[in-house]
């Protein structure tokens, strides 16, 4: 079906509520909808199994308009409908829409604690990314609102006592845990070695892009955005990069975009191949994660030769890359997936055949299709469990046209199917990188951009190695952007590892919550903050300067 | 003189300590080999013990304090006085019997039930989740365990280990009972809570199980007991199994390959679930043991 149709079914569907519609995009449908028919509309989209909810973005229209606008994206294909819902800036608020897309919850929580808009119904409203102490009334991503000030206020707070929940026995894990490196709380409520209960608590490395990319220039929030992850930055960028450039309506030469495939593509093998290993970890195979990390080096030492870089490539640029890919890179590029290509092809054969290793994935935290539709999962999560949805091969951006990709399905929904599909799509990479190598285009690498961006909004995504990466972008005719809005893949699939840890075994938490392969620092966005509890002192930039300047040898 | 010779410096004491951190070098450095890694340098276990030994020991406020400081003890103390019944570097048993073989087992429990007891007085929920998995870890391969190592003795018609081990003297016992055999090696990683053994302190769910309130000298001597029960389990073994020990060279011969095949099946193994550990010894390993009883008692019974 064109998208044409697809949205025009929308239109259909939808054609009792929406107070007026527009089409800003080819593949985008806008409908104004009241807070009042927003379950209804939204139900009648889930009847017809109309695509899923993609993100949830919150626009502070500002004092004068004295609104705020609730934007629903749902997405089908490459079709983007967006349910705008304008409610007053004080006091309004929207229906939860929870029981028909389960990921709305952290949707939701963002929406409440960023912009104080109500969302009804909704059984959890405790702050899901702002600390505890955060002072009431202060909403970050308004437009007027001190977040200096409200951050200092948050800083003498005292924390709130951990309360006994009746005579469940917790088990914490997180913020510091062996079974995370990373920074999230988790509770799992056990009954011997049975999880009857489970939450989740982010922020912990809430930063504050999202407001500060609103006081950056366009070319600055490119470094910013490349920072949002420390694995997939380059999908960051590239998310931010194209649809900036879709608003300015410049396009990158082709070689430019190949060449930002190519990269994305590697960024997708050492992903892969860093998360089998830590995977692996959680579950008890320590020499899986020795063997993975070191052959993990093999595709950094090529990223590294190209760029420089291990972690931040800066690969794109805005209109274009700031790398050539030489002929020697070329090559180099060449022989690491010659080595790439058979570890890959080993380590499918381990997840698929090992006994032990099967034992410990096979049959754990089954999703069926149906269901890991309903909960609106997303990127090998989603496919290990039967759904071809990938935004690659959905809505090919950049160059993917030129060189497809097939997206990798299994239909076993479980922990061991996620592996597998991890390791097809790796191979599916080795494939991908060596066509680009082999067609590179010729031709510049960059086209002049301007500095400022004329007024619009635009959506990109961009199917990162976690799953689909939700950029909403609107500009407001200057230099800086009026908001930016970052969906990450992982907050959709918390909500899987929530309900799949409830009557599992608690030895077989730590693997689930892995298998998502959960990134926290792109979750965690917004606010300059330590948590109570953290090193209660602030560095200030001349304080960190100086702290860097005592780390390096002179 | 001669007893306190025994228990301070061979086969106890000071020559058991430097053994046990010797055979832990050589298993984490076949590990690390196995694992691609480069592995520690020799004196890395000792430097470990003696950086443990001197640090602090900081004890909750909510734990029993005597008994916080005592298990660790007693624990170190199961694995030294075992050593004074086995067979070490292949000379005679400090100390030796009759019945010799079934108290060496129960001291070699006496590790278990100590990390077991240390886990439920530290009441973290960490410690108190590691001790029910260790214990639930000890009845599953215990009764297993001590089946495979009374074959012998059955064979022998003695509970003596010198004497188990003069009797034997055809063909290693491990080609006439190899499930005996089999059971008595996995069930001494089970003991040592070796991977894919390891559930009781797997650092990704619980931290380190029962021992994590433990830091410096406790934890110090609770990994030392835990390194000497794997030399005296692997000499018990080796004398029961592969043909008794009759010199040095003899005994880091059978001990060393042993314990080579224990590092290979901890680099290869996914960790284990602790219903899985379970599941593993009372539908196999209980059933393989008993099988191979009721064979060698129709074999004692009806051909000899």
């Amino acid at each position: 079906m064109s998208t044409d149709l697809v949205l025009q079914k929308v239109e259909t569907l939808l054609a009792g509520f929406a107070k007026g519609t527009a089409k800003p995009e080819p593949n985008r449908l806008d409908l104004n909808i009241d807070a009042s028919d927003l379950i209804a509309a939204i139900t009648a989209l889930r009847g017809a199994r109309w695509g899923y909810l993609a993100a949830l973005t919150g626009v502070d229209l500002g004092k004068e308009a004295n609104q705020i606008e609730a934007l629903y994206h749902l997405c089908e294909g490459d079709a983007i409908a967006t349910l705008r819902v304008r409610v007053p800036r004080a006091g309004g608020a929207v229906p939860s829409v929870y029981a028909l897309h389960p990921n709305s919850m952290f949707f939701e929580r963002e929406l409440m604690e960023m912009f104080g808009v109500t969302v009804t119904g909704l059984a959890d409203t405790s702050h899901l990314f702002l600390p505890d102490g955060w002072p009431d009334g202060m909403y970050p991503l308004l437009k007027d609102t001190d977040v200096k000030a409200a951050a200092a206020r948050t800083m003498g707070s005292e924390p709130p006592e951990m309360g006994r929940q009746g005579d469940r026995f917790i088990v914490p894990i997180g913020p510091q845990h062996p079974a995370l490196k990373e920074p999230g709380h988790f509770e799992f409520a056990v009954d011997g070695e049975l999880v009857t209960g489970a939450t989740v608590r982010l922020g912990y490395v809430h930063r504050g892009i999202e407001r500060a990319c609103e006081q950056q220039n366009y070319t600055q929030n490119l470094y910013l955005t490349e920072r949002v992850c420390g694995i997939c930055s380059h999908s960051h960028a590239n998310a931010y990069v194209n649809g900036v450039e879709q608003l300015a309506k410049v396009l990158a030469p082709p070689r430019a975009q190949a060449i930002r495939q190519l990269v994305a593509c590697l960024e997708r093998i050492h992903s892969h191949f860093l998360w089998l290993g830590v995977a692996a970890y959680e579950a008890g195979f320590e020499t899986l994660l020795m063997y993975s990390w070191r052959d993990r080096e093999v595709v950094m030492d090529v990223l590294e030769q190209m760029t420089g870089n291990r972690v931040n490539y800066s690969a794109s640029v805005l209109g274009g890359v700031k790398y050539d890919v030489t002929a020697a890179h070329a090559a180099a590029i060449r022989r690491a997936m010659d080595t790439i290509e058979e570890r890959a092809t080993h380590y499918l054969h381990v997840v698929t055949t090992d006994t032990s290793f099967l034992a410990r994935a096979q049959g754990i935290g089954v999703t069926s299709t149906e269901e890991a539709d309903a909960l609106g999962l997303l990127g090998p999560t989603l496919r290990a469990a039967g759904v071809t949805r990938d935004v690659r091969v959905d809505a090919p951006y950049g160059s993917y046209q030129q060189f497809p990709v097939t997206a990798s399905v299994d239909s076993a929904g479980d922990l061991a199917a996620r592996f597998k599909v991890r390791m097809l799509e790796t191979l599916e990479s080795v494939r991908v990188i060596r066509a680009i190598l082999d067609g590179l285009p010729e031709g510049d690498l960059t086209v002049k951009f301007p500095r400022k961006i004329p007024a619009g909004e635009t959506i990109s995504r961009f199917e990162a190695p976690r799953g689909e990466l939700f950029y909403y972008i609107k500009s407001n005719g200057t230099d800086k952007p009026e908001r930016v809005k970052i969906r990450t893949p992982s907050i959709c699939n918390w909500i899987y590892v929530l309900t799949k840890a409830v009557g599992s075994q608690m030895a077989d938490v730590p693997p689930l919550l892995a298998g998502i392969d959960p990134c926290f620092s792109c979750n965690d966005r917004m606010i300059v903050v330590n948590r109570h509890g953290g090193d209660r002192r602030i560095w200030t930039r001349e304080d960190l300067r100086r702290h860097a300047s005592t780390q390096t040898r002179r | 003189m001669r007893a306190l010779f025994n228990l301070l410096f061979f086969p106890g004491g000071l020559f058991l300590i430097v053994l046990a951190l010797a055979y832990e070098w050589v298993d984490r450095k076949l590990l690390a080999r196995f694992q691609n890694r480069i592995g520690p340098r020799w004196f890395q276990t000792v430097a470990d013990i003696v950086k443990l030994l001197v640090k602090e020991e900081i004890t909750p406020a909510t734990a029993h304090p005597i008994l916080f400081g005592v298990l660790p003890v007693v624990a170190m103390a199961g694995a030294l006085t075992a050593a004074l019944y086995v067979p070490l570097l292949g000379f005679r048993p400090a100390f030796s019997f009759k019945g010799d073989l079934i108290v060496t087992l129960y001291l070699l429990s006496l590790l278990t039930m100590s990390i077991g007891m240390a886990g439920w007085n530290s009441t973290s929920r960490f410690t108190m989740m590691g001790a029910t998995r260790a214990l639930t870890q000890l009845f599953s391969y215990e009764a297993p365990f001590m089946l495979a190592l009374l074959g012998p003795a059955i064979v022998a018609q003695s509970w003596q280990i010198s004497e188990i081990v003069a009797a034997n003297q055809g063909p290693w016992l491990l080609l006439t009972q190899p499930f005996g055999f089999v059971v008595a090696l996995i069930g001494l990683m089970g003991k040592l809570e070796m991977p894919p053994f390891d559930a009781p302190k797997a650092k990704t769910e619980i931290v380190a199980g029962a021992l994590t309130e433990y830091s410096g000298r406790g934890l110090g001597l609770f990994h030392l007991g835990k390194e000497m029960e794997l030399v005296v389990g692997l000499t018990l073994i080796a004398a029961l199994y592969m043909g008794g020990i009759a010199n040095p060279l003899e005994f880091f011969g059978k001990t060393l390959l042993l314990l080579v095949i224990l590092s290979t099946l901890h680099a290869i193994l996914t960790r284990l679930r602790i219903d899985q550990t379970v599941g593993l010894w009372w539908r196999y390993g209980a059933v393989a043991v008993l099988l191979q009883w009721l064979a060698l008692i129709a074999w004692k019974g009806i051909v000899a």
